[in-house]
């Protein structure tokens, strides 16, 4: 039983560090960059106009980053957790309409102007990382609220309790 | 205790945050970011070159046309060795013509005579960098390479081309550019031919050690 724990608060670590690492990247590659560059990838989703577009293109990256890195350390896991969750719906839904409407976009803004793939392959890959928040948000022992406070010396859990309730 | 734990979460989450946007920041003006891709027709070289230049120019700018001749000699002397990338940073503050000069040059290149057209640029610079009407020098150029120049207008007053030539702007400015010519070779920032030259004399070693 307490193997079985250990695995799946494994696994809950694991999914945050994919998940907080692929944001970490994707906000860091693009805050390194051009603002207008990523500008550019929102307008042609052609949801709103040049001004909000740059606008969004300065904050973007930054949230991306800072969510991130909060989510693969663990602070404040729930609420990051939902936080990515939010933010990954929206991309799912700019991607979605973005193929409904046959949009002729080359390059998606996702990893900034280092590589893009296709809006279907970004929406499959975007399902993927929305998968990994279930473990991530069920599984927090292994994060930093889990090692906190009454859970301060449980770094590896030491019961048979599969979920951390903390009070972020 | 709730109250305490949470404290300390948001005072984590607060260093967190202040250090990766310190590292950014620092990432931004140590030019540790990617470069940004540039078209097919203003890269010089093979990819896998030992010494990898960005150059920041400006047509209209006396000291990149000085520069572009001493660039053209290293490329000659060092050939396989160097690939040069040619981002456009026109200094529209100062010379009203360049920003078309890098449209017209882009179009050019569309029509695969980019290094022509911006060696005759450089050279007829005097004639059209500071003039006070619309210069005619572009379409002369053009006509001179035989090339479409009712195409290369359409090309230039494109939303298209103008993003790109922005970009480079962007992308300069986001590394600190603010002379012409900046070079950045394997990284490294030099402003002006003087500069490129001390950077020139360290290409035998670069070579070597590959």
């Amino acid at each position: 039983m307490n193997g079985q724990t250990n695995i799946k608060n494994l696994t809950g670590l694991l999914a945050r560090l994919i998940v907080g690492g692929v944001f970490v990247y994707s906000g860091a590659i693009k805050a390194l960059a051009p603002a207008e560059e990523f500008a550019y990838a929102i307008e042609s989703y052609k949801v709103i106009g040049p001004g909000l577009s740059l606008l969004a293109a300065h904050a973007v990256p930054w949230i991306e980053l800072y969510t991130g890195l909060l989510l693969a350390c663990g602070i404040f896991t729930r609420s990051s957790v939902f936080f990515t969750a939010a933010m990954l719906a929206f991309f799912e839904l700019m991607l979605g309409q973005a193929w409904l409407r046959d949009l002729p976009i080359t390059s998606c803004g996702c990893f900034g102007s280092a590589g893009s793939n296709s809006i279907t392959e970004e929406f499959l890959q975007n399902l993927a990382l929305l998968a990994l928040l279930w473990p991530a948000a069920s599984y927090r022992r292994l994060s930093a609220d889990g090692s906190e406070g009454q859970y301060s010396s449980s770094l590896l859990p030491l019961s048979g309790d599969e979920t951390v309730r903390t009070d972020d | 205790m709730t109250l305490a734990k949470n404290g300390r979460l948001a005072l984590l989450a607060c260093a967190l945050i202040f250090l990766s946007t310190l590292s950014v920041l620092l990432a931004r003006r140590l030019n540790l970011g990617p470069m940004g891709p540039v078209p097919g027709w203003r890269v010089y070289g093979p990819e896998n070159a030992a010494i990898q230049i960005y150059e920041f120019t400006d047509f209209a700018c006396p000291a990149c046309r000085g520069a572009s001749e001493t660039l053209a000699e290293t490329m000659r002397v060092y050939g396989g060795g160097i690939r040069l990338h040619f981002k456009h940073y026109p200094l529209t503050h100062m010379h009203p013509w360049s920003m078309d000069a890098a449209a017209y040059s882009d179009c050019a290149g569309e029509q695969g005579k980019f290094a022509q057209y911006a060696e005759l640029l450089f050279s007829s610079q005097k004639k059209w960098g500071e003039a006070k009407e619309r210069p005619n020098e572009f379409e002369t150029l053009a006509l001179q390479l035989k090339l479409d120049w009712p195409k290369m207008q359409a090309c230039a007053g494109s939303p298209e081309a103008l993003k790109r030539v922005k970009l480079d702007m962007a992308e300069g400015g986001l590394k600190g550019v603010n002379a012409t010519p900046t070079f950045f070779i394997n990284g490294k920032r030099c402003v002006g031919s003087g500069q490129l030259l001390d950077q020139v004399r360290n290409f035998d070693n670069l070579l070597r050690k590959k």
